[in-house]
């Protein structure tokens, strides 16, 4: 749907009438009647999602505009955090330096935090509901995430997908699949151990090569007779390639296996056998990770391009481009150039999205106003002692053309514990920022 | 003297009042980035002598702990006269910072918590850190910068510790120095504070440091100047 600015600044404002605007309506299955808050004021932005963009959207949007009603909702009861959970996964970090509460910064910062499960969004009546009942929104923020495509594997059987997701969880959707890998991992006396990376784009783009290099280790410190086969449908490893690289060969050249090219062709996950682009592969364990996509409730609002899988919005407000009452932080959205991290999702959320929603109430151009933003990512490569690498990537905004770009690209390859020691302070301090 | 007994001699030089910080003068401050006034401290060498302007060696980073006793700043000799500039913040506002002080108008001085996501140098590690010329960081690609490691902001301490590149929305808030009869003296602060975040996220690691919470929030009319070196086990370059 084609807005001009000028649309986008008279819809978005919070005082704005919806009046002339048509939305598209979309099918609703049975919802429940009830009404979880009273009725908006018409300052009322609600959040779907509590990962690391709706968290940061929460507390940013209550700093920045406090006279918004901020309302969160999220379906897990405790936050897990999905980076750093492959140095969890090896056994270097506790639990409890992933898991963080909602209600602290829920209270510390003044919004609603509503533990329920997100059925459907009605965009034609502004409700979200809910298994618990509906909220009524002036403005919308989703921030889902993403889901498994098993699809993309087993068509429409989805028992075959039930049947992976059980034997061979993916773990890049925080909860029980982590716990289970973990076992798994720490269980894996011998054997070939295959990991499937994802086809990009996808949730954290140095994550499957870091979980190699950390299940590496765990094989190492348990002395399996184990060897780990990573098939990647790219022709070599990025981001972080010469890092990745050295350390896979210079410390598990006789656990990991690196096999390019090797696109997934067919799965069956009952025979332990995948066939690829790049050969066949037998198994006896396995981290297959099927493609990601959006995640459902933005497939059931109507506001994923079917074509790419993600969510299509203005690269400078993440404002969608289906619906404009509705902003797209995180993951589940298409903006060109920007990694699906945490870090990320942080940055875009705090520095674009909720300076451009500031911006638009106040009747100013968001252009003027957005910060672009960086993007930092550590990757733990070894686990004794524990050394790592990173990326750093820090974007300008083009004003010309309406999108941000890449301006500097910071790398350091050479593995060091000095890194390693500062993923925990990013990690730390991203935590603090969310949950302090 | 050892590291543990130059880091207690640190604290227990600085006579000390009890904390009186408010959140809303502390806010509406940073919110005018106006100078903010604090308790005029000495500033001394390890051995509890007035530190000498010149003393300050070019290219290190030196630390002391003003306006509270436990918020760090750098002391920083840039080897050449620092002019005065202007700040100017997101937002459009600035303010102006004074440059240097000393005999060359070379020593700068910066608050060296991380303006970004409040990291700072702790007796363990220092993720914030000052980079001579001759020694660049290998992220940002250069020296005679103030760089967090955590998440890579760059700040210059040439130009009253502006943003040079990475996620940090605020300035390094600047510690406000003056020179008299070969003395140096922290007088306030010019910028964003950022304090009262800093004390919420570090409530309890700051009690451990300092005894108690309000300790660590109480403000200094002395401080002891040490190299970062003395007073951090591990520096944490990128």
């Amino acid at each position: 749907m084609g807005v001009s600015r000028r649309e986008l600044f008279k819809v978005a404002g919070l005082g704005a009438v919806l009046g002339a605007l048509q939305l598209p309506s979309i099918a609703c299955a049975a919802k429940s009647a009830n009404s979880m808050l009273p009725p908006s004021k018409g300052k009322r932005i609600v959040i779907v999602g509590g990962g690391w963009a709706g968290v940061t959207a929460a507390k940013y949007i209550r700093k920045e505009i406090p006279d918004s009603e901020v309302v969160l909702i999220e379906q897990r009861k405790l936050f897990m955090s999905c980076p750093i959970s492959n140095i969890w996964l090896a056994g270097l970090v506790d639990l409890e330096f992933l898991m963080h509460d909602f209600l602290t910064p829920a209270s510390k910062y003044g919004y609603t935090f509503i533990n329920a499960t997100v059925t459907d969004v009605d965009r034609e009546k502004r409700r979200v509901y809910t298994d618990q009942g509906y909220v009524e929104y002036d403005y919308l923020i989703l921030a889902p995430g993403i889901r498994y495509n098993y699809e993309a594997w087993f068509g429409q059987d989805k028992e075959m997908a039930r049947y992976t997701q059980k034997h061979f969880p993916s773990a890049f959707i925080p909860g029980s699949e982590h716990l289970r890998l973990k076992k798994k991992v720490h269980n894996f006396e011998g054997g070939t151990f295959v990991l499937v990376v994802p086809p990009p784009p996808h949730r954290c783009p140095p994550a499957p090569y870091e979980r190699a290099a950390m299940i590496a280790h765990v094989f190492r410190e348990n002395e399996a007779k184990a060897k780990l086969v990573i098939l990647d449908p790219k022709p070599k490893i990025a981001p972080k390639g010469p890092g990745f690289r050295m350390a896979f060969e210079e410390l598990y050249l006789d656990i990991i296996e690196y096999v390019p090219n090797a696109k997934v062709k067919e799965v069956d996950p009952v025979k332990k056998v995948i066939k690829t682009t790049a050969g066949e592969f037998k198994f006896d364990d396995a981290n297959l990770n099927p493609p990601h996509q959006a995640a459902d409730i933005a497939w059931k609002a109507g506001l994923v391009n079917p074509k790419t899988g993600w969510c299509d919005v203005d690269p400078i407000t993440l404002q969608s481009k289906v619906d404009p009452r509705i902003f797209i932080p995180g993951d589940a959205n298409s903006v060109k150039g920007f990694p699906k991290s945490g870090d990320m999702a942080n940055n875009q959320t705090k520095y674009m999205l909720v300076k451009a929603i500031k911006a638009m109430i106040e009747g100013k151009d968001p252009l003027e106003y957005v910060k672009a933003p960086t993007n930092t990512c550590y990757s733990m490569v070894n686990g004794d002692p524990m050394e790592a690498i990173v990326i750093n990537v820090i974007y300008d905004i083009d004003k010309q053309k309406r999108m941000p770009v890449k301006k500097k690209v910071n790398v350091q390859n050479e593995r060091s514990t000095k890194l390693a020691r500062a993923t925990f302070e990013w990690a730390k301090a991203m935590y603090r920022d969310m949950f302090s | 003297m050892n590291r543990r007994q130059l880091i207690k001699t640190c604290t227990s030089l600085a006579t000390l009042s009890l904390f009186s910080f408010t959140f809303l003068s502390a806010r509406l401050s940073a919110q005018e980035n106006t100078f903010k006034r604090y308790k005029r401290a000495l500033l001394l060498d390890k051995n509890g002598n007035p530190i000498s302007p010149d003393s300050i060696e070019r290219g290190k980073q030196y630390i002391f702990f003003y306006p509270y006793r436990s918020t760090p700043a750098f002391l920083i000799n840039l080897g050449k006269e620092v002019k005065p500039a202007v700040v100017k913040l997101s937002d459009g506002t600035t303010y102006e910072w004074k440059g240097g002080v000393g005999p060359k108008k070379s020593i700068v001085a910066f608050c060296a918590i991380c303006p970004h996501q409040l990291s700072f140098p702790t007796p363990e590690y220092s993720f914030i850190n000052y980079y001579p010329p001759d020694k660049r960081s290998k992220t940002a690609k250069r020296g005679n910068v103030i760089q967090c490691c955590a998440h890579m902001s760059v700040f210059d301490p040439e130009r009253g510790g502006i943003v040079l590149d990475g996620p940090s929305e605020y300035p390094l808030l600047s510690i406000v120095l003056e020179e008299s009869e070969g003395k140096l003296f922290a007088v306030g602060t010019l910028g964003v504070e950022l304090f009262r975040d800093f004390f919420d996220a570090y409530r309890s690691e700051l009690k451990k440091m300092y005894g108690s919470f309000r300790k660590a929030k109480k403000k200094v009319d002395k401080s002891v100047v040490l190299e970062v070196e003395e007073y951090v086990k591990e520096i944490i370059y990128c």
